[in-house]
Formats: structure tokens, sequence, C-alpha cells
């Protein structure tokens, strides 16, 4: 089977710094990669450079069978790639219902005149928009749909983190990218999160996730692929077993967070 | 939720009466404003509304019984705030003045409200709104004069023309941000009142002259208006005119910001990064954004065009986008009623202040951060969407 995304000796350069180096790794059809490593170590660059923020110093990128190296992001989110931001980057102003509609901007379609001149099918498919969201804020653990009307901006650290990901989850993504999402969460939080990315892929089984996690936790809970990044380079990959087992992580990043877990 | 009768929630007759009784009582207080000449009681009447303001402040639970009550009777709403609009010059009568003052601060809160499309919704400080509305004025003013074209055919022209002039401006304003991009525009914006002033064909500093007046099924605008035997004077053709052209930029905000694309644009104005991860199109949506923009103050420009029949390069300086952004904030961001009352305020308080002479300007500059200092958010600052939800 060939991979759904797949990341071919990826470089990117900031001037003199380099923050990926010659990175590559893919992922298949309905699975979960974890990335470790220590921060600064290029993770979230990853992120960046596959949903088309930054472009690429050199390599390649693949998702679904077409190139979108140096592709614009609206275009990647069309794809099928939604992401979280390891800061949770909500509208802050806006309710958390609108939130998520934003979420599903790819896949409405009225443009300026649509709106203008026909708006029986905009408001119909605005009232088609809230009921899906009302659905997405009812799935997630916690009570975001009890609290939908509030401004995002007012929500606790948790609720934030969930929402980013029921907005992501709007675009019906085929790959899923979740930049450190048990940030800020308690165990208790951190399980709930765990149960609703397992009840993610049971509900859509083609679902790939790729988790930035610096909670082991989580990685403990989807151990089959692991990668760990360090300085900008893939140092390791495998199981999560193989990957810990590994002098350079453990060294670089594992020794640390271990016993503080 | 819908069961959950909170005892905030208007019965109709309530809200009937509330609907008829609140638009009756801001009609009322407009007429006043407009006919009274005295300083004192022109500050006697702006620390009235001054104390309306201080209690919405106070007591938010009045804004939302207003929105609730308007909610559910909406036709009886609508109906009244028409009635209100269409009998209003038959009470100001013959003072041509105020009927000025009127069209005026229509033309005005149509520019506002098409300002608040990026101002307001995307937040793109966008300082050459009275560029597109100036070149609305020409291309109408030139099309008429030279050609002969009738007025209600160089309305849609002028209005195209402004909008290739929005998409030439957000072209390259998408390259820069914030305050880069207000430079970009205030820049596009003098440039414009210059090349106004130093072509020969628009006139040059002298402007244009003689623009006809437009007429309508036979009747010139330039007459009188005579409505069931009441003889009105020939500007309350332009004051129903600008009327209708605000209910059109109204009716074109509601929509836009009840679309995908108001949503859109909010999200501009939030997170840039975060908008560009769902999907949106940053740069489309800010392109738009100038479009939409420039498309309604053409509208606008061409009214003003044949209204006074003549126009100079003056009209259009700078210094009208500057007044057209101050009426978007102190109204109130991305709220079409509060821009719309900015608007109106900003056109009128300037001169009803005359009675301070001399000291008009700055009294003016109190008046404003006075009033922002009880509303901080703008007079009527902007609201979250409910979809149909509980109020």
């Amino acid at each position: 089977m060939s991979a759904l995304l797949k990341v071919e000796n990826l470089t990117m350069r900031f001037g003199g710094l380099v923050a990926l180096n010659d990175v590559s790794l893919s992922i298949d059809k309905g699975a979960v990669l974890a990335v470790i490593g220590p921060n600064g170590a290029g993770k979230s660059t990853l992120f960046n450079v596959v949903t088309g923020v930054y472009r690429p110093t050199s390599g390649r990128v693949t998702f679904d069978g077409a190139e979108i190296t140096d592709r614009p992001s609206y275009e990647v989110v069309d794809r099928g790639i939604a992401r979280t931001f390891q800061s949770s980057r909500l509208f802050s102003d806006l309710s958390v219902l609108d939130n998520v509609i934003i979420g599903m901007h790819t896949r409405t379609r009225t443009g300026v005149l649509t709106a203008l001149f026909r708006p029986g099918a905009s408001r119909r498919e605005m009232a088609a928009c809230v009921e899906k969201a009302e659905t997405l804020l009812k799935l997630g653990s916690g009570d975001l749909f009890e609290q939908r009307y509030r401004p995002a901006g007012t929500l606790a650290q948790a609720d934030r983190r969930r929402l980013e990901i029921a907005r992501a989850l709007a675009s019906q993504p085929k790959l899923l990218l979740l930049d450190e999402p048990s940030v800020g969460m308690d165990d208790m939080e951190t399980d709930a999160l765990v149960a609703d990315i397992t009840r993610l892929r049971v509900q859509n089984p083609a679902l790939s996730v790729i988790l930035i996690e610096h909670d082991m936790r989580v990685v403990e809970a989807f151990p089959q692929h692991v990668t760990c990044i360090d300085y900008g380079s893939k140092i390791a990959e495998g199981d999560f077993a193989a990957v810990r087992a590994e002098p350079r992580v453990q060294e670089a990043y594992l020794g640390k967070a271990v016993a503080h877990a | 939720m819908q069961g959950r009768a909170s005892p905030d929630v208007p019965g109709i007759a309530a809200a009937t009466v509330f609907a008829i009784a609140s638009q009756i009582i801001g009609a009322a207080f407009l007429y006043l404003i407009l006919r009274v000449d005295g300083g004192w009681q022109v500050v006697g009447l702006l620390a009235l509304l001054g104390l309306g303001f201080y209690l919405l402040e106070r007591l938010p639970w009045i804004a939302d019984y207003a929105l609730a009550s308007f909610a559910r009777v909406p036709l009886v709403a609508m109906i009244t705030a028409a009635v209100i609009v269409l009998a209003f010059p038959f009470f100001v009568g013959s003072n041509t003045y105020i009927l000025h003052l009127l069209i005026v601060a229509e033309l005005y809160a149509v520019l506002a409200l098409a300002l608040n499309f990026q101002l307001g919704s995307a937040n793109i400080p966008n300082f050459a709104t009275g560029a597109s509305y100036g070149i609305g004025a020409y291309v109408s003013a030139l099309l008429a004069i030279n050609f002969g074209v009738s007025f209600w055919l160089t309305l849609p022209v002028a209005a195209l023309a402004a909008t290739l002039f929005g998409f030439i401006i957000g072209i390259p304003s998408m390259r820069t941000r914030d305050t880069y991009l207000a430079l970009v525009t205030i820049a596009f914006g003098v440039v414009v009142q210059q090349l106004l002033n130093n072509f020969s064909w628009t006139g040059g500093p002298n402007g244009l002259v003689g623009i006809p007046a437009p007429s309508l099924f036979g009747h010139s605008f330039a007459d009188p208006l005579v409505i069931f035997g009441w003889k009105l004077p020939s500007q309350a053709n332009f004051y129903y005119l600008s009327a209708a052209l605000v209910v059109v930029a109204i009716v074109t905000a509601h929509r836009l910001h009840g679309s995908r694309i108001g949503l859109a644009w909010n999200a501009l104005r939030a997170d840039e990064i975060a908008a560009k991860a769902q999907g949106i199109n940053v740069a489309w949506f800010k392109v738009l954004a100038f479009a939409v923009d420039a498309f309604l103050a053409a509208f606008a420009g061409t009214i003003y065009a044949f209204y006074v029949s003549y126009i100079s390069p003056d009209n259009f300086t700078f210094l009208v986008s500057v007044t057209i952004m101050t009426m978007v904030i102190v109204g109130g961001m991305d709220n079409i009623f509060g821009v719309i009352v900015g608007a109106f305020l900003l056109t009128i308080l300037p001169e009803k202040l005359r009675a301070f002479a001399d000291y008009r300007l700055l009294f003016f500059g109190v008046v404003i951060i006075g009033f922002l200092m009880i509303r901080p958010q703008g007079l009527f600052p902007q609201r979250m969407r409910r979809y149909g939800g509980e109020p």
C-alpha cells in the first residue's frame, strides 16, 4: 500500500539556522505516527512545511498521490490535511460554533454573488454547517456543545485544545496533524484526549494522524510508529519500544522526560 | 435549548411596542438634534445621548432585550423603519439645510458600511475609501457630461470602474500588513487625488461643473417632489435615492456577514495564520474586501456627484477617508447599525457645533473621546452570530 503522506529529504533553512535537515518520513492510510523530540528540534517546522506555511529549501512532500511541495495552504487543506497549533490559535473573538464553521471553509462554496443574489442558498449552506458543527462539538470529550455561543477566547485551556481538534476535523481531513494536543491538560483530560483520538480512528478508520507530543503517556497509547527528531535531523524511528531503547534518543530527550513522567 | 424561557425574552405584544416605540424615539431624537440651533440645546441633547450610552454600557440586558424584541417581530420593526424613513422629509418640510445634512449623512453611512467590510470584518486599515468614492463620482460625472450617459447607467459603470481600482490597490497591498498596508492605501488615496488635480480631462483643481440632474419616469431630480399634494424641496429626491442606497448597502452587508464570506473575513481579523490553516485563501479574501468596499463607495460617489452637480478633487481628500474610518470605529466595528449611527453622528455633530464658532473642532473631538470613554468598543459593538439559537 502506498503511503498517504510521504516526506522526502526535507530541508528547511532560515538563514544560517537549519531547522530541518534531510528529514524523510511517511504515514499510511489509517495509521498514527508520533513525532517526538526536544523543544526546538524542528517538529512544528515539519508541520509548517507540510501545510504550506513555509516553502522548504529542498525536498519533496507528496500527499494522496499528488505533490504538494510549495503548494499554498488553502490547496493543502482542500486536499485533506488539517492541523492544530502548539499554542492554540483560535479565533478568540468569535463563538465556539463559528470557529468550527470556519473550519468547513474548504467544504463550502458560497461566493459573493451567491451570498448577495441567492440568499436562500447561502442560508441553507450555513444552516447545514451549524448542524454539522454542533454534531462535532457533541462528539468530543468535555462540554463544548453547551459552550457553543461563548467567545472561543474565554474557554479553559483543555477546551481550547478540544476546540482546535474539532475545528480541524470540520474540514473532513484525510490526515490530521496534531501539534502537542495535550499541552495544558491534566492527567484526566489527557486520558480523555487519548480516548477521543482512539474513538475518531474507530469512527473513521481511514483517518491518519500525525501527533507531535511531549507527553509519553499519549505516545504510549499509539506505539506502532514513532519518529524522533533532534536538531532538525531524524535520529530514530520504529515502534515506541525500539525508539525508546535507542541510546541517542535517551540522550537527546527521553532521559529527562521519563524521569519526570 | 428552545424550551428554556428566560424572563428576558419579550412576548409578541411587548416586542411590538418596543420595536415601534424605540424607533420613533430614535427618529424624534434625530429630528430634535437636526432642528435645534443654540449651543446649550445641542449640549443638552448630547448629554442625553451620552446618558443613553452610559446606561447601555452599564445595563447590557437593554441591548439584549432590544435585539430579542427586533428578532421577535422583524416585519413590524422593518415596516416601522420604512415608514419613519419615508415620512421624515415631511416633518423636515422646506428646510433644505436639514435635508442636505441628511443626504450627506446617508452617503457617509454607505461609505462607512463599505469600509466596514475591510476595517470591521477583516481588520484591513484601508485609507483609500475616499479615493474609491472620488473615482465613482468622477467616472459617472465624466460619462454624463461628455457622452450624455444617463445617471442610472453611470451607476453600475462607475461601480465597476471603482471595483477595478479596488483590485488594483488590493493586489499589491497583499504583500504588506497592518501599518504598512495602511501606508500603501494612504499613498494610493493621495495619488488618486493628485491625479484628479493634475489631469486636464478631469478639469484639474476646478473640477467638473454642470453635472445634469438625473431623472426618473420623466421627473427631474432638480424639480420639487410632489407627493399627494405635499410639496417637498428638490433635495427630497436625493434623500430618497440615498436612502435606497443605504438599504442596498445594509442588505449587502447583512448577507455577506451572515455567509461563509463574512466568517472568512472575521477569521482573517482574528488570526491570519490560523485562517490560512483552515484553507482560507487569505490574499483572495483581502482583495475581495477591497473590491466590495470600492463597489459600494462608487455608488455613493455617483449619487454625490449628481446631487451637488459640481465635484472637485477637494471633495475626495485623505481627510474624507479618515472621517469614514472614524465613523466605523466610533460606531462599532462589524456592527451594521453601529456603523450607520457613527456616520450620522459624525456628519451631523460638526454642523451642530457651529454655535461654538472657533472652538467647534475642539468640542467635536471632546465629544467623540467622551463617547468612546463611555463605550470603549464603539457605540454598538459587534455581536456574536446566533444562528437562530437562544438570544
